[in-house]
């Protein structure tokens, strides 16, 4: 990668489509399965995810080069659970709703790969710059799947998006979608729909 | 055989002609003295066919879809028309979206709409049902790839979901009679299982062997399923072993807790009669895609699926467990045919 | 400097440095939690008992009882506590409300619970009943619990000791109920042992 620099925007398009964190490459499951049985939870997850994925990614780009091999996971871990437990404090005390919808799931982002493995497979290995847009495009990534995923859930499950009624009182709310079954079931549609497209995209 | 030595005999008069043609090197090769023809299995063949087997299965369903009408009225006849519209409808849209060849005539589809509507209530809205088609249809059997290869029984697994969906009006019963005779306003009953389970209060067993009792638009009559059924197993459409343990199993298992406790439990015969049990153990639980193809596979399957009835019913939160227990016997199908797989003539036992 | 030395300050430095950006972050936000926290008690209490001007916190045998009182007199106007048990999927926590003299409850409030969404969670709020949400906690206003609160289904109470159960979420009502005939004695002898 050093030696033939991509461009930047397509270091951060990257994580949209190609080498989108749950829809090409399957990571950060738990979270995206959990939460999402709103718009504004998978909002919500997202950002709080996005923002540790990017103090990290900073963090440890900057370190790439004093921290030594043999306990670089030790050391991420420790930065990552430091801008999760910030982000999770931040979330108690100025969105306390919120808060208490994502419930445990927020500390569990510590153990969410996507930020791990990123910080293996990018910003130990690349400047501040280039870890910055990676993870921005990585955290866009994650936003956009959990955001749809949240609303087509919320949609189908409450009648509403974002707490706005959309679906008028005929529709009979599925609560298979609010409960977990309907997140594996949509997030696999989801999926095959990303493959379906991509193929599409080959092939023209 | 004797089309491929024409073959090479044509190839050799060929090369008479044109005699600049270098002869193929393969065809040394390809000059048996006797062919060995080599088959993948299937080797022993039938008469019988997919379509057969489904159009027997949908005559075998007469009976208890007439029984449905005479008790539920038109509305048991408009939630079959609307299941089985919708089931084909969506086989067609999957036949399209896949690009293969319309399979609609082969009855499978009509058979899951069937089923799925017997196994819902009376009073359940029309377009929820739809809903529960289209998903048995394409999450229970072409997101598997087609019939043959859905893991789970399409019209269970339609039902499943809808009663994930809907909890509240896929557990809500009426009457037959008063259904049959005021068409709005249906009394609402408990089922002959959820009545004994949450108040402790037996039904007669002539009402749920004729089925003058609330359930499931197909599932209340016992004759009716039984007729059908035994025409199946008569054909040989189905595995006997399959219902016989299932039936087996649940009378066995029933018998035991009810002479342990029968205030606590009810008695087996109860049991056999009420909820989904018979409609379960003939009409779901032999479909032939999802059940084991070995024999033992099938006491396997049957026996499996009666206890957990029996566990569902007598300590589960919920009054009936005929579905679950047959979805989960299907997701361990192929374990099951694993192993009791026969043995191969001349193979030493391990 | 040799390896282990580097590996051993690199971390503590990290660690040092992950634990100052804690505790002063801690130091910003846990104020605000805590008001959080106490918001919602102060929520919680005002739900379930009637009218006061203030209340009065006590600790019996490490259970807290929240008095109700009015600022004329001395007498209070209800007692409200915390109850705990199991639900349909896990713990429920409700704050209960009673009068002075334990014979009927003030009102409940479910503060925790991970009931099914859509059915066990009507407990708290039932979202398909547009004109009345809070029917099923509601229904307890006024109820008298002695000898015990009874569950019917599928019709309207008639003694002032039932409840109605959620179509759907019988055993999420039926535990509510439990909860509450377990609990409420205990704490009845508690606050007579007392007073």
């Amino acid at each position: 990668m050093a030696k033939t620099p991509t461009p930047l925007s397509k270091e951060f398009l990257k994580g949209l489509w190609n080498e989108n964190p749950i829809l090409r490459m399957l990571l950060g499951l738990c979270p995206t399965l959990a939460v999402t049985n709103s718009a504004i939870n998978g909002l919500s997850m997202g950002l709080a995810t996005t923002f540790a994925l990017l103090c990290s990614s900073i963090l440890i780009s900057l370190l790439r080069k004093i921290i030594p091999s043999q306990v670089r996971i030790a050391g991420y871990i420790v930065i990552i659970a430091t801008f999760v437990t910030v982000a999770d404090k931040f979330l108690a005390a100025y969105l306390p709703e919120i808060s208490k919808a994502l419930g445990p799931y927020v500390p569990l982002i510590v153990v969410n790969c996507i930020i791990l493995g990123r910080q293996e497979a990018f910003s130990s290995k690349n400047g501040v710059g280039r870890s910055i847009i990676d993870a921005l495009g990585m955290g866009s990534g994650f936003i956009l799947v959990l955001l749809v995923l949240g609303s087509i859930r919320e949609l189908f499950g409450s009648a509403t998006i974002f707490n706005l009624q959309i679906l008028g009182d005929w529709f009979n709310p599925w609560m298979i979608m609010i409960l977990p079954p309907g997140a594996f079931l949509t997030l696999g549609l989801l999926i095959g729909l990303g493959n379906w497209l991509n193929e599409r995209k080959v092939k023209i | 055989m004797n089309d491929i030595i024409k073959e090479n005999d044509n190839n050799i008069t060929e090369e008479k002609v044109v005699p600049q043609k270098k002869p193929d090197p393969r065809s040394k090769l390809a000059k048996p003295e006797r062919m060995l023809v080599l088959n993948s299995s299937p080797h022993l063949h039938t008469t019988k066919s997919v379509h057969k087997i489904m159009w027997s299965v949908i005559i075998a369903l007469i009976p208890a879809m007439a029984m449905s009408f005479y008790y539920f009225g038109v509305r048991a006849g408009l939630m079959i028309l609307t299941c089985v519209v919708a089931t084909l409808s969506t086989e067609l849209v999957m036949n399209f979206m896949k690009g293969e060849k319309i399979t609609i005539s082969d009855g499978s589809a009509i058979i899951t709409g069937i089923l799925l509507a017997l196994t819902l209530p009376p009073t359940f809205r029309l377009s929820s049902a739809v809903l529960g088609a289209v998903v048995a249809i394409s999450l229970g059997k072409h997101i598997f790839g087609g019939l043959g290869y859905n893991i789970f029984n399409p019209a269970l697994l339609g039902r499943a979901f809808l009663q994930a969906s809907f909890p509240v009006a896929m557990t809500t019963w009426s009457n037959p009679i008063t259904l049959k005779y005021s068409a709005i306003d249906a009394v609402s009953t408990a089922t002959p299982l959820g009545a004994f389970k949450f108040e402790k209060i037996l039904t007669d067993y002539s009402d749920l062997f004729f089925g003058n009792i609330g359930g499931s638009l197909g599932e209340t009559s016992a004759i009716a399923i039984l007729i059908g059924g035994i025409f199946l197993l008569i054909l040989k459409n189905a595995d006997w072993r399959i219902p016989l343990s299932f039936i087996g199993s649940v009378f066995l298992l029933g018998s035991i807790f009810w002479l342990f406790n029968p205030n606590q439990y009810p008695d087996p015969i109860f049991h056999l009669l009420s909820g989904g049990l018979l409609f379960g153990a003939f009409f779901m639980a032999t479909d032939m895609v999802t059940s084991p193809i070995t024999p033992k596979g099938g006491w396997i399957f049957g026996a499996g699926a009666g206890i957990l009835v029996i566990i569902i019913r007598l300590f589960g939160g919920l009054p009936e467990g005929v579905m679950f227990s047959i979805l989960l016997m299907n997701g361990v199908t192929p374990l099951i045919n694993r192993y009791t797989r026969p043995r191969i003539f001349g193979e030493s036992r391990k | 400097m040799n390896k282990t030395t580097k590996m051993v300050i690199v971390l503590t430095v990290i660690t040092g440095l992950s634990g100052a950006i804690l505790s002063s972050w801690d130091s910003v936000t846990k104020p605000k939690i805590e008001y959080h926290k106490l918001q919602a008690l102060k929520v919680a209490i005002s739900d379930v008992l009637p009218s006061y001007d203030y209340y009065e916190e006590k600790d019996i045998d490490g259970k807290t009882i929240y008095i109700g009182k009015l600022n004329d007199s001395t007498q209070p106007t209800g007692i409200a506590f915390k109850v705990d048990g199991s639900g349909f999927q896990g713990n429920l926590s409700i704050m209960v409300g009673v009068d002075p003299s334990f014979t009927s409850i003030t009102g409940i409030k479910v503060l925790e619970q991970i009931e099914t969404p859509g059915l066990g969670t009507k407990i708290v709020e039932d979202p398909s009943n547009k004109t009345d949400p809070f029917w099923f906690p509601e229904q307890f206003v006024g109820v008298i619990f002695s000898p015990q609160i009874n569950v019917v289904k599928n019709s309207i109470p008639q003694n002032s000791n039932e409840i109605q159960a959620i179509s759907g979420a019988t055993i999420s009502s039926k535990a509510v109920v439990r909860i509450l005939n377990e609990d409420i004695s205990i704490m009845k002898e508690l606050y007579q042992s007392v007073n």
